[in-house]
C-alpha cells in the first residue's frame, strides 16, 4: 500500500501506513534481493541467534506474545475501508489465509491455492485450492468462498478499498469444490491481488447485504477464520486476542508455536518503550527513532531495522512560481542537508534518497547518487533563476517580490524537527520557509483540494512494491488528488505506461530506472530520505524474522524461551 | 427544590443544543473529512465518492445536522465511521471505564485534598506546612501527563519495579479473563492506581488550598473558641465542628473541578492506555468520525452540567442557610 505514515496519528491504520493493502506485497517477482539481504543482515542484532534448529519444536511450544501498537485495529474484513498496515497483515498472516503467499524471492508460493495453471496467452486462471482446511466453525473452505471473496471485492455497491488490484480480473467460475477458473485480461504480476486479499466465509458473510457489510459483527467482534490463529476476543480501543489453530496443516509450518497472540493498542509511544522494557509487550513494530538507543543498550532487548519502501519528502507546487523552475526545485534540494536531518531526526535510520526508487527495490541501482548538500551551487542556481538579494535584507527576490513560501507539515514531532532544519538550511541560502503546521486530516484534505492550496508540504509516503506511479506523475491525471505536485513529462508517461505491459525482467528494470531518473532530474519533490523500519522486541522472542512483507510473517514460528512464557 | 432542579435542567436543554450546533459546526469548517485520511491511491475517486455516499457525507449539512438530531433523540447517535458500529455502542463500552477513572480520581481529589487542607491549617506555620504549601503548588503545576510520564518511567527503573511493579497501560492484564473474582478485582485497583494520580493529583493539591484557607477561617470563629472552652479534645473540636462549616465552600468545588477532570481524562487516557472516553474523543477527531465526536462532547457536556447542578445542591443540602426556589 502507498500512503502516509502520518496517517497512523489519524484513524486509521497503524504502523508506517501507506494507505493501500498493497503494502508488502510485491508483484515484481523481481528479487528485493537486496532488501532482503540487508534484513537478514540486520536482523539479529544484540541477541542471541535464533538456534531454532538445536531446540526441538515440543520445547518452543506454548506462551503468550504481547504485539503493541499506536493505533487501534478497526476491523479485519477486507472488504470494509479503511485499509490498514497493522490490519492487513493480521487478515494476511494471522486470521485468514491468501490464494497465495509472497516468497524470499518475491515470487508467488502456494497457500490456500495448491497450485495453479496458466494458459499460454494468460486469460484464464484455475486454482487448485487445498482440500484439508476448514473455517474455525468447522466448515470446510471451497471454490465457492473463493468465487464469492472475488465477486465481492467487484462488487460496485461495495466501497472495497483495493478493488484496483481486480481490475483486470473479469469472471469466475468453480469447476468443482476446490478448483476455481478466473479469466483475465492479461497484464504482469496478476497473482498480486490474491496475495493481499484473503478468501472469506461465504458461509458467514454471504447472508449479509452490502450495505450492512461495513457494521457486520464479523469485522470486529465475531471473525470466522481459515489461518494459523483463530479469534479468541476484541476489547475495543484496548487488545485483540488470538489463540493457536491446531488444525493449520503441517505441510504449511502446522500450528503456531505460540499459545496465544494478542496485539495491545497502547497510543503513547513513551508508554510502549516503557512496556517493552517490563516486559509487558515482546514486540513493538514502528519503534520511534529516538527510542533505538535505549532498547539497543537493554541486554533483554534488541532492535531490528529492515529498508522500508517509506521516503520523506517535500512535494512542490510547480504550478506555481517558482517551482515551476526545475533551477528552482534542484536548488532546494541541494540547499537542504539532508543527511544532517536524517540523522537528527531518525537516528540514521535510513539513506539519504536518490529519486523515487528506494534500495529497497530490485530495480534500484546501486551507482544512483542523490543530489549533493552544497548549498555554494544552489545559491548559482538561483541567481541563474534570476533570484538574487536585490534589496540586501538577506531574502532574495525577483521583481520586488521575495522569495519566501509556506510548508505545510504534519503535526508530528519528527516532521515538525524536519521542517525546522530545512528552515535553518534556507534561510542561509536567502530563501524564507514559513511552516505551517496541521493535523493529519486537514493536511490530507489540503493537499488532495483541487485547487491546490499550498506551495509545498512535507510528508512520507509508501511505494507500493508493484511500482505504478502515474497516480503521481501522469499528464492525463493533473486534476486527480494525488498529482500533489502538477509536474508532469509526456515522454515519461510513455514509459510509465509500459511499465505494467512489461512481463520481461531486464525490459521492465530498464523501464523502471529510466521513469527514477526523469523524475529525480527534475526534483518535482525534494525527495528527503528512504526510511529503515526498527521494530523493538524482546531478546527472549525467537523466530522472527522481518522485511518489507510485513512484521507478522512469519508469526507462527515466533516462540518464547521458557522463562518468557 | 425540586422546581429549581426541573428548572435548571431546562436551562441545560439550549446549552447542550448549543454545544452540538457548536461542535458540529467546527467539525465541518475543519478541512478534511472521514475519507480524506485514507488517502490511498488504490482507492480511485468513485470509491472514495461512493464510501461518502455510505456515509451520509454527500447530503447538505443541514440535512445531515438534522438527522444526527433525530438520530440523537432516539436515542442511537448514529454510526460509527471508524468502528464500524452503532455510537451508542461505542459510548457503551467507553463511558463506564472513564467514569470509573475519573470517580476514583474524585475521592482522591477531595479526600487527600482536604487531609493535607486540615493538618495545614491546624499547623499553621510549622515547618511541615510549609513543605506542604511548596509541594502542592508545585503539583498544581504540573500537567497531568508529564505527571503522567514521569509516574510511569518511575516505576519502570528496576530499582522501584523490583518492589513494586505496578501496570502502567491499559484496564487489565494479559489473561485477566481466567483469574478468579478477587484475582480480577486485585488485577483492576491496581491498573487504576497511576492514572488516578496522574489525573487527580494536581487538583488534589489546588482543593488542599482551598480546605486550609477555609478552615483557618472557621477556626478563628467564636464558636470554636467556644468549643474549646467547654473542653472539647482538639480532635473533636476540628472534625467535628471545624470540618463541617469549613467544607461547605470546598464542595462548590466539585462543579469547578468536573470539566477539569474530563478534560483531563483526553490526555490521561491516551498517556496510560485508557480505553475510554477521553481517548474516544481524541482518536474521534482525528479521525474525523463525526458522529462520535458530536456524541462524546454532548456526553461531556452534559457530564459537567450535572456536576455543577450537584454542587449547587449539595450545598443546600449542607449548608441550612442556602434554600433554593422558596421566594
Amino acid at each position: 500500500m502507498r500512503g502516509t505514515v502520518e496517517r497512523r496519528r489519524a484513524k486509521a491504520p497503524s504502523g508506517s501506513g501507506r494507505g493501500r493493502a498493497r503494502w508488502p506485497g510485491v508483484a515484481a517477482r523481481a528479487a528485493l534481493a537486496a532488501a532482503l539481504a540487508a534484513a537478514a543482515a540486520c536482523g539479529g542484532e544484540g541477541g542471541p541467534p535464533g538456534g531454532a534448529g538445536a531446540v526441538p519444536d515440543s520445547a518452543r511450544r506454548g506462551g503468550t506474545a504481547v504485539i503493541a501498537g499506536l493505533t487501534e485495529i478497526p476491523g479485519v474484513n477486507p472488504l470494509v475501508p479503511p485499509p490498514g498496515y497493522m490490519a492487513s497483515q493480521v487478515e494476511r498472516y494471522v486470521l485468514f489465509m491468501p490464494l497465495v503467499q509472497l516468497g524470499p524471492d518475491i515470487g508467488f508460493r502456494p497457500w490456500l491455492a495448491r497450485s495453479w495453471d496458466v494458459n499460454d496467452d494468460t486469460t484464464e486462471v484455475v486454482f487448485h485450492l487445498r482440500d484439508d482446511i476448514a473455517w474455525s466453525d468447522g466448515e470446510p473452505v471451497t471454490a465457492r468462498d473463493v468465487a464469492f471473496t472475488f465477486r465481492k471485492a467487484k462488487d460496485p455497491d461495495i466501497p472495497f478499498p483495493n478493488r484496483a488490484y481486480f481490475d483486470r480480473w473479469d469472471s469466475v467460475s468453480v469447476v468443482d469444490a476446490h478448483t476455481v477458473r478466473f479469466r483475465i485480461r492479461p497484464y504482469s504480476q496478476f497473482l498480486f491481488g490474491w496475495s493481499q486479499v484473503p478468501v472469506l466465509p461465504e458461509h458467514v458473510l454471504g447472508g449479509v447485504p452490502d450495505s450492512a457489510l461495513a457494521t457486520d459483527p464479523f469485522g470486529t467482534s465475531s471473525p470466522v477464520g481459515d489461518g494459523p490463529f483463530r479469534f479468541v476476543r476484541h476489547d475495543q480501543g484496548d487488545r485483540w486476542v488470538f489463540e493457536a489453530n491446531p488444525e493449520f496443516p503441517e505441510d504449511l509450518g502446522g500450528p503456531p508455536l505460540l499459545d496465544r497472540l494478542v496485539y495491545r493498542v497502547i497510543p503513547d509511544e513513551a508508554t510502549a518503550v516503557a512496556e517493552l522494557a517490563r516486559g509487558d509487550v515482546d514486540l513493538y513494530p514502528g519503534l520511534p527513532p529516538d527510542a533505538v538507543g535505549r532498547v539497543r543498550s537493554d541486554s533483554s532487548l534488541r532492535v531490528v531495522t529492515f529498508p522500508s519502501s517509506t521516503y520523506a519528502f517535500v512535494a512542490w507546487n510547480t504550478r506555481r512560481a517558482p517551482f515551476s523552475d526545475v533551477r528552482v526545485r534542484r536548488a532546494l534540494t541541494m540547499a537542504v542537508n539532508r543527511d544532517a536531518m536524517l540523522q537528527a531526526v531518525r537516528n540514521g535510520l535510513g539513506r539519504v534518497s536518490a529519486g523515487p526508487l528506494g534500495p529497497w527495490h530490485w530495480a534500484y541501482d546501486t551507482a544512483w547518487r542523490p543530489l549533493p548538500y552544497d548549498p555554494d551551487s544552489a545559491g548559482a542556481l538561483l541567481d541563474a533563476a534570476g533570484w538574487k538579494d536585490g534589496d540586501g535584507d538577506g531574502i532574495r527576490d525577483r521583481d520586488g517580490r521575495p522569495f519566501r513560501f509556506t510548508l505545510l507539515v504534519p503535526d508530528v514531532r519528527i516532521r515538525r524537527d524536519m521542517a525546522v532544519m530545512m528552515q535553518s538550511d534556507l534561510r542561509k541560502v536567502g530563501v524564507r520557509l514559513e511552516p505551517r503546521i496541521r493535523d493529519f486530516a486537514s493536511l490530507a484534505g489540503a493537499i488532495q483540494d483541487p485547487s491546490r492550496p499550498y506551495d509545498a508540504f512535507l510528508l512520507s509516503w509508501s511505494e507500493d512494491l508493484v511500482i505504478d506511479d502515474r497516480d503521481y506523475w501522469a499528464c492525463d491525471r493533473m486534476g486527480d488528488p494525488l498529482q500533489f505536485s502538477g509536474w508532469c513529462d509526456r515522454a515519461l508517461d510513455a514509459v510509465m505506461d509500459s511499465i505494467p505491459r512489461a512481463t520481461d525482467r531486464a525490459e521492465k528494470r530498464r523501464l523502471l530506472r529510466e521513469y527514477a531518473e526523469t523524475v529525480q532530474s527534475a526534483q518535482p519533490y525534494t525527495f528527503l530520505f528512504d526510511e529503515d523500519r526498527a521494530v523493538g522486541m524482546r531478546a527472549d522472542l525467537e523466530g522472527v524474522e522481518m522485511d518489507v512483507r510485513g512484521e507478522l510473517r512469519t508469526v507462527r514460528s515466533w516462540w518464547l524461551r521458557p522463562g518468557a512464557r | 427544590m425540586i422546581r429549581y432542579t426541573g428548572r435548571r435542567l431546562l436551562q441545560a436543554v439550549p446549552l447542550l443544543l448549543g454545544i452540538v450546533t457548536l461542535t458540529f459546526i467546527l467539525l465541518h469548517l475543519a478541512p478534511g473529512d472521514p475519507t480524506t485520511a485514507y488517502f490511498n491511491p488504490n482507492i480511485p475517486p468513485d470509491i472514495l465518492e461512493q464510501m461518502r455516499r455510505n456515509l451520509g457525507l454527500d447530503r447538505p449539512l443541514p440535512v445531515q445536522y438534522l438527522d444526527w438530531l433525530r438520530s440523537f433523540f432516539t436515542g442511537h447517535f448514529g454510526y460509527s465511521f471508524s468502528q464500524h458500529r452503532p455510537v451508542a455502542a461505542v459510548i457503551g463500552d467507553a463511558l463506564p471505564n472513564t467514569l470509573l477513572l475519573s470517580g476514583v480520581s474524585l475521592v482522591l481529589i477531595f479526600v487527600l485534598g482536604c487531609a493535607v487542607g486540615i493538618v495545614q491549617a491546624v499547623r499553621q506555620y510549622s515547618a511541615l506546612d510549609q513543605a506542604l504549601t511548596v509541594g502542592a503548588l508545585t503539583l498544581y503545576s504540573i500537567p497531568g501527563f508529564w505527571l503522567g510520564l514521569m509516574l510511569i518511567l518511575l516505576v519502570s527503573t528496576p530499582a522501584v519495579s523490583s518492589w513494586l511493579h505496578l501496570p502502567i497501560s491499559g484496564m487489565t492484564s494479559i489473561g485477566h479473563e481466567s483469574m478468579g473474582a478477587w484475582g480480577k478485582l486485585r488485577d483492576d485497583a491496581r491498573h487504576l492506581v497511576l492514572p488516578t494520580i496522574a489525573l487527580g493529583l494536581a487538583s488534589a493539591a489546588g482543593v488542599a488550598r482551598y480546605m486550609r484557607g477555609s478552615m483557618l477561617e472557621v477556626i478563628r470563629q467564636d464558636y470554636i473558641r467556644t468549643a474549646r472552652a467547654k473542653g472539647l479534645s482538639e480532635r473533636e473540636v476540628i472534625l467535628r465542628h471545624a470540618l463541617r462549616n469549613a467544607l461547605l465552600p470546598v464542595v462548590t468545588l466539585l462543579g469547578l473541578y468536573l470539566p477539569l477532570l474530563f478534560g483531563g481524562t483526553v490526555v490521561i487516557e491516551v498517556v496510560f492506555s485508557w480505553p475510554g472516553m477521553g481517548r474516544l474523543l481524541y482518536d474521534g477527531i482525528l479521525a474525523r468520525d463525526y458522529p462520535v465526536v458530536m456524541a462524546a462532547t454532548f456526553l461531556f457536556g452534559a457530564l459537567v452540567v450535572a456536576g455543577n447542578l450537584a454542587s449547587d445542591l449539595l450545598y443546600a443540602a449542607v449548608d441550612p442557610r442556602v434554600r433554593y426556589g422558596e421566594r
